[in-house]
């Protein structure tokens, strides 16, 4: 019986030292991380390129493709 | 779906530092960070001195990503690595665990206290709302969400640094070395650190593409 208390109060005792290294959910919430947004949904900043339509992934895609030919000489100058 | 790289032809670099410019203006970076830099090897030696532009290199399976113990990192669906600085808090096991040195963190304060870590974003800000002010002071500009590549590469002037997505830029760096090849000159078909960034070791360098797969080729 009395070993059976040691027990309980051991447990007890460690459950209320163990919640002191849990998270509350407002701190959970504010560390969590944010999801980005994708590059292909543009950027409100008016720096934008044209010839694509923010929001369209393959008009996106085709465009930042064609750009970077741009990096090569070869389709550059011919 | 595009997946984003950088490869850095060391036949080409000069050594010229243009892109460490170019990025620390774009993103207005903070005194005492470089999130590029030139390293140069063999140093004097005729015919052995090679240069190379060294950032994040946005690895498939990122170290920084395995230590951090806040988990601050992410990688967006193009393959670019990034992080919360909202989370980070400034612990430099991510500095140790990379093989490029690329996080860096400010020193701020009279006793050398570290800053939250800062590294290249592949010019595409973080999480924060795209183009933002907020994002700008904490990442530096957005230039992917513009439909833009990152300045460094872009405005390269020799063209060392090629930046974007795999296919095309792999397909570029293997015309030049087929070119050089041809031209009875050294190839340097070697892309640095992309084994270690996108693979094991005996991974294969970039395989060429055909020139009517290539996209958004002419």
């Amino acid at each position: 019986m009395k070993a059976n208390f040691k027990i309980l109060l051991l447990c007890l005792s460690l459950a209320a030292v163990l919640s002191a290294c849990s998270e509350p959910p407002e701190i959970a919430a504010k560390v969590a991380k944010r999801p980005d947004v994708a590059p292909y949904m543009g950027a409100n900043d008016g720096f934008m390129t044209k010839g694509w339509t923010p929001g369209n992934q393959a008009s996106w895609t085709e465009a930042i493709n064609k750009r970077n030919q741009n990096q090569n000489e070869y389709s550059r100058v011919k | 779906m595009a997946r984003m790289k950088f490869i850095c032809d060391t036949e080409r670099c000069i050594e010229c530092n243009g892109c460490v410019t170019a990025c620390k203006n774009e993103n207005e970076v903070p005194w005492g960070v470089n999130r590029r830099r030139v390293v140069t090897v063999n140093d004097g030696i005729i015919g052995q001195e090679k240069s190379v532009s060294v950032a994040c290199m946005h690895c498939t399976d990122a170290p920084c990503m395995a230590v951090c113990p806040v988990d601050c990192f992410y990688r967006t669906d193009e393959g670019v690595v990034l992080h919360d600085k909202d989370i980070c808090i400034g612990c430099g096991y991510c500095s140790l665990a990379c093989p490029f040195g690329a996080p860096q963190f400010e020193t701020k304060g009279a006793f050398g206290t570290r800053s939250k870590m800062d590294k290249c974003t592949f010019c595409s800000g973080g999480p924060e709302e795209n183009g933002s002010v907020a994002e700008f002071e904490k990442y530096g500009r957005n230039r992917l969400a513009e439909g833009k590549l990152p300045l460094c590469a872009e405005m390269c002037s020799t063209k060392a640094l090629i930046g974007g997505d795999s296919e095309v830029i792999s397909s570029i760096f293997n015309q030049r070395v087929t070119t050089r090849e041809k031209n009875g000159k050294y190839a340097g078909g070697q892309a640095f650190g992309w084994s270690t960034a996108y693979g094991g070791p005996g991974t294969a360098e970039p395989t060429p593409t055909p020139a009517d797969k290539i996209p958004g080729a002419k």
